[in-house]
């Protein structure tokens, strides 16, 4: 829906009472605005009006439009006097209800939106009691969605708002409207599981049961949920989410409007990454010595353990996907018992690229998720937002749909469901092609000499290469919003900051009133938070551990072993440490080598505060306290009969008070911990200071960044890759590779069977086709995996994902190379049977 | 009127009321001894309850002989105490089952909203109402203990028979439905 600027307000009258909006602002909004809901099923603010239920009807009785008309058609104008209560009016709409109603199934006891169900809203509202209607009523078949989506289309009621996400805010194109007339029908051509990763979204958007939450089908009603406000932790985009619990389970979670960030809608790697906190093999007790013990014996022992240790050689490390509140006591136990600082990132690069991008960020760039549908030319740099942050791509697409530019420069084959240019390089080149388009779009502007001088010079590009990056660079100069957006997760340590400065340096080119925008995306949900406390490298710290200089390992919330690709050698590691103290909710090898071990609490139990990548303080409340699942303490098939006060399975607690307690065993600070100590754990949020997080976030970051006119990046070399060698990179997938969903059993179960990616060229010189099953030898052993061709990726590369599905762990290191001419295809006998895609017993 | 004599009157009032009140039970006592005595001598003599007497409560099944319940949550909504708690699941046919249902008669007050909310008519008060017990444990009662083999007040209605979902019959074949729609065909 095209919206005009703002320009002009006016004043119109609904049930008596004057309200100013903007002119064209949908009358059915304006009386929202002032408390008074016209019922509706098709219009829905970020989709629009299309007039398709004819529910919303108003009587307007003086002004430039007259009589009975659709509320959410009309723009509000000087002068409008509208009722809602019209006689005329609330007849119209009664008719309306009763002729959704008519072929309505006799259905609500089994329908799953039965509860908080639209239709049944405005039909009690509407006064259609009674049926009237005798006659037969029309049905249709059903489709099976997938695993996510329930269809049940006997319920539908024609709104359209399905069909209207799906294929124009989403871009996908398998799912729609069929048919005309009376037997207009939702669904695909043919059934099967819906494409777009935002699929999920449909289910909070019908307004009735015919699109329901597949994995809670038949299990809990709206009302019997526990349900909070919670954030979304599976990248660092942060979008709001309200989680839904019941018998000590997380039910469902749906997307939480939050304006700046993720709008009405979330991804599916949101919606149903959740189930790791109620994994069988969650551990749930405290242990020393493999033996199950309670809190306080746990904590007792892990501090007297402690004390023999010399305090420079006791690491720490922590996660990104920690809450605020446990980075900060983390941060002040190293802090103050003097211990190394904290290792939040896997290795030297990722750190450098995180800590890079958080020093370009401040409050003046930021861009937040809804800045970029503002903007008019964007440029994503080494970054695939539907794996790494899929938020961003609907966002992309939003700003692509009103006319926005946009170009990613990028060695993977991204696949955007919008119109994108795009261009692609080896990872080391994109620094030097980001100088060839920074000097385009800066050329001439004396304050961008130092800048511009710092930049690596560009590789050897092909004519027309080095044209677009030209004409790219003018149009980011030309803009009138530009925004750069770079990713951390594949970039030099340096990209970020250049990329950064780059649109520093387009922002000053502005007059006062334009703006240019930043967005880096970082690994985590508070990766911001830890590339702002600094800190080592995983890499670094197994050196140290293997050297003997760290002895004593304490890992918070931090699943070392299943995300590092040298996992023999972090074991082997692991062994030589006299004390290793673990303290999570996941399960991980890594509990089975700990001397002590604490159970945390999920963010569901905890809640916590989170700061996203625009520097966003957001809040997710505890929803639920942690026990087993009611569904795994049954007995004889009911619930046990017993008076308990507290459920079985409740010893975690949060990784906070753990540490706060251990901290005050150590004899050190034993403050209260409150929210000064938070805030002054991390200085480079100074809008911390302000308090808690309010309900939609605040910024927290400063309002101008130090050194920030003057940006300079330090070169970088490129690494040596032979002719006809393949450099492994570990990649990011939508599904099935982040830390937390790939443990979470639906995605487990659903996400799409693993590929490795392969440009045509080199497939070509190899003799491979995509879709082959390929064996890759690793230096710890060969790996199996289907192989996709690209025309779109950079040569050079063999993208490999993280997904513990597969035996990527093979890799056994670092920068691997392999050649590409020991790549083979396996013949039919060799692949594996059904979909099992891992080769368990290889030597 | 004199003050003094108001009160005056006023006692004579109260006493002639007195006076009556102690002489009405005789008069009833007496006329009672010509009518016919309605002593039941329970409990070895039983009454027989109206149906719809509020008593302990069954579920019951439909005429096809599968339990009516479907676990949609309205009777433990309706609860005005919440002394019914399920949890629904899908059973391998597809259909949507109580796994567990329990009923706490310890705190039900037998008002009967349980019954009017059920939209399935599983859900019925019976006439008994001998059950009392010695602990508050025995009083919790579990699905097999509610579940009844027979339709209670209303044996022939079907849930499933009416509804638009497949677990009982394709698309089209319950009560009152057309044939699906055929979304394929080109005709207007
Ligand atoms: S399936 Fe739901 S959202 Fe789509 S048209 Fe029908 S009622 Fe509307
Ligand atoms: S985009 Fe990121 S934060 Fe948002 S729902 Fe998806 S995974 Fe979660
Ligand atoms: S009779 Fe009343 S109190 Fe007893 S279970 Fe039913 S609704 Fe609850
Ligand atoms: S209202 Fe009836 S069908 Fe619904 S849960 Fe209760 S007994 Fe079962
Ligand atoms: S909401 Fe206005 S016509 Fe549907």
């Amino acid at each position: 829906m095209s919206r005009k600027p703002e320009e002009a307000s006016c004043r119109l009258t609904i049930d008596g009472r004057e309200i100013v909006v903007a002119a064209d602002t949908p009358v059915i909004d304006a009386a929202e605005r002032l408390g008074i809901m016209i019922p509706r099923f098709c219009y829905h603010p970020a989709l629009g009006a299309v007039g398709a239920c004819r529910m919303c009807a108003v009587k307007f009785l003086d002004g430039p439009v007259k009589g009975l008309q659709m509320s959410c058609m009309v723009g509000a104008r000087d002068g409008m006097v509208v009722s809602t209560t019209n006689p005329e009016a609330v007849d119209f709409r009664r008719q309306v209800v009763e002729w959704l109603m008519a072929n309505h199934p006799h259905d609500c006891p089994v329908c799953d939106e039965g509860g908080h169900c639209l239709l049944q809203d405005e039909t009690i509202s509407g006064g259609h009691a009674l049926r009237r209607y005798r006659g037969p009523k029309r049905t249709y078949r059903d489709q099976d969605l997938g695993p996510f989506v329930a269809h049940e289309m006997n319920r539908c009621i024609h709104c359209y708002r399905c069909a209207r996400f799906y294929q124009e805010v989403a871009g996908g194109r398998d799912y729609g409207v069929l048919s005309i007339a009376r037997r207009t029908y939702f669904g695909r051509y043919e059934g099967g599981r819906l494409e777009s990763p935002f699929a999920g979204n449909i289910i909070d958007l019908c307004p009735t049961g015919t699109l329901t939450d597949k994995p809670s089908r038949y299990r809990a009603r709206r009302w019997d949920l526990e349900r909070g406000p919670s954030v979304c932790l599976h990248c660092s985009l942060g979008c709001g989410l309200t989680v839904g619990a019941r018998y000590r389970e997380v039910m469902k979670l749906e997307a939480r409007l939050n304006p700046e960030v993720n709008g009405h809608f979330i991804c599916d790697r949101g919606r149903y990454g959740f189930g790791y906190e109620s994994r069988p093999d969650r551990p749930r007790q405290p242990r020393v010595d493999g033996r199950e013990t309670i809190a306080g014996a746990a904590l007792a022992a892990l501090a007297e353990g402690l004390k023999p240790f010399e305090a420079g050689k006791v690491a720490m490390v922590g996660g990104t996907r920690s809450n605020l509140e446990t980075l900060a006591a983390l941060l002040g136990l190293c802090r103050d018992q003097g211990w190394r600082p904290p290792v939040f990132f896997r290795d030297a690069r990722l750190a450098g690229a995180a800590e890079s991008a958080a020093a370009a960020l401040s409050g003046d760039l930021v861009a937040s998720l809804a800045d970029v549908g503002r903007a008019d030319v964007i440029l994503v740099v080494c970054a695939d937002p539907l794996a790494e942050a899929p938020m961003l791509a609907l966002s992309l697409r939003r700003a692509a749909r009103r006319g926005a530019a946009v170009l990613v420069l990028d060695h993977r084959p991204c696949d955007l469901p919008c119109e994108a240019e795009r261009l692609t390089f080896a990872p080391q080149e994109l620094a030097g092609c980001l100088s060839r388009l920074a000097h385009a779009a800066l050329r001439g502007r004396k304050e961008a000499a130092a800048y511009l001088s710092s930049l690596p010079l560009p590789p050897d590009l092909l004519p027309e290469t080095a044209l677009a990056l030209d004409t790219w660079g003018k149009r980011l100069a030309e803009a009138r919003f530009p925004l750069v957006v770079c990713g951390t997760d594949q970039a030099e340590p340096t990209l970020p900051a250049l990329a950064g400065g780059l649109a520093r340096l387009l922002a000053g080119s502005h007059d006062q009133d334009r703006r240019a925008g930043f967005l880096p995306l970082l690994p985590g949900p508070n990766g911001l938070a830890a590339a702002l406390a600094g800190g080592g490298d995983l890499e670094a710290l197994l050196a140290d551990i293997e050297d003997g200089r760290a002895t004593a390992l304490l890992v918070v919330e931090s699943d070392l072993l299943s995300r590092t690709p040298e996992p023999e050698r972090w074991l082997a590691a692991l062994r030589k440490l006299k004390l290793l103290a673990v303290c999570d909710h996941l399960p991980s090898p890594l509990l089975e080598a700990a001397h002590v071990v604490l159970p945390s609490r999920t963010v569901f139990e905890a809640g916590g505060h989170f700061v996203n990548q625009e520097g966003r303080l957001q809040r997710a409340m505890p929803v639920f306290s942690p026990g087993l699942p009611m569904g795994r303490t049954l007995r004889e098939g009911h619930p046990p009969r017993l008076f308990m006060s507290c459920a079985p399975g409740s010893e975690p607690r949060p990784a906070a008070d753990w540490l706060k307690d251990l901290a005050g065993l150590l004899g050190a600070g034993g403050r209260a911990g409150d929210w000064a100590d938070l805030a002054a754990a991390f200085p480079g949020l100074p809008g911390l200071a302000a308090g808690p997080a309010p309900e939609n976030g605040r910024r927290c970051l400063p309002e101008t960044a130090p050194g920030a006119d003057a940006p300079s990046v330090a070169k970088t070399g490129s690494p040596d890759v032979p002719p006809d060698h393949l450099q492994v990179l570990l990649v990011e997938r939508t599904f099935g590779t982040e830390e937390l969903s790939c443990r979470a059993p639906l995605l487990a179960a659903s996400a799409p069977e693993p590929w490795v990616d392969l440009a045509a060229a080199d497939a070509g010189k190899a003799g491979l086709a995509h879709g082959a099953w390929l064996l890759v030898p690793l230096p710890g052993g060969p790996l199996r995996a289907r192989l996709r061709v690209h025309q779109d990726m950079a040569p050079g590369l063999l993208l490999l994902p993280r997904d513990p599905r597969l035996l990527w762990q093979r890799l056994a290191g670092t920068g691997v190379l392999v050649e590409l001419l020991r790549l083979h295809a396996i013949t039919a006998e060799e692949e594996p049977a059904g979909e099992d895609t891992t080769l368990e017993a290889e030597p | 009127m004199l003050p003094e004599m108001v009160k005056l009157r006023r006692k004579g009032e109260e006493l002639l009321e007195d006076g009556l009140g102690l002489l009405r039970p005789f008069a009833t006592t007496l006329g009672m001894l010509f009518t016919r005595p309605i002593t039941v001598q329970y409990p070895e003599e039983k009454r027989v309850l109206p149906a719809r007497s509020r008593g302990r409560i069954i579920l019951t099944r439909s005429p096809d002989g599968d339990e009516r319940c479907v676990a949609c949550f309205l009777c433990s909504a309706a609860c005005p105490v919440s002394c019914i708690s399920m949890e629904a699941a899908t059973r391998e046919d597809g259909r949507r089952y109580a796994s567990w249902f329990r009923i706490n008669f310890g705190r039900c007050i037998f008002c009967g909203l349980c019954e009017e909310a059920c939209p399935t008519l599983a859900i019925q008060l019976t006439p008994d109402y001998e059950f009392s017990k010695a602990t508050i444990m025995e009083l919790v009662y579990e699905k097999p203990a509610l579940l009844v083999d027979h339709g209670g007040k209303d044996p022939d209605y079907d849930f499933y028979r009416h509804a638009g979902v497949t677990e009982k019959g394709e698309k089209g074949s319950h009560v009152n439905e057309q044939e699906p729609v055929d979304v394929k065909r080109l005709l207007p």
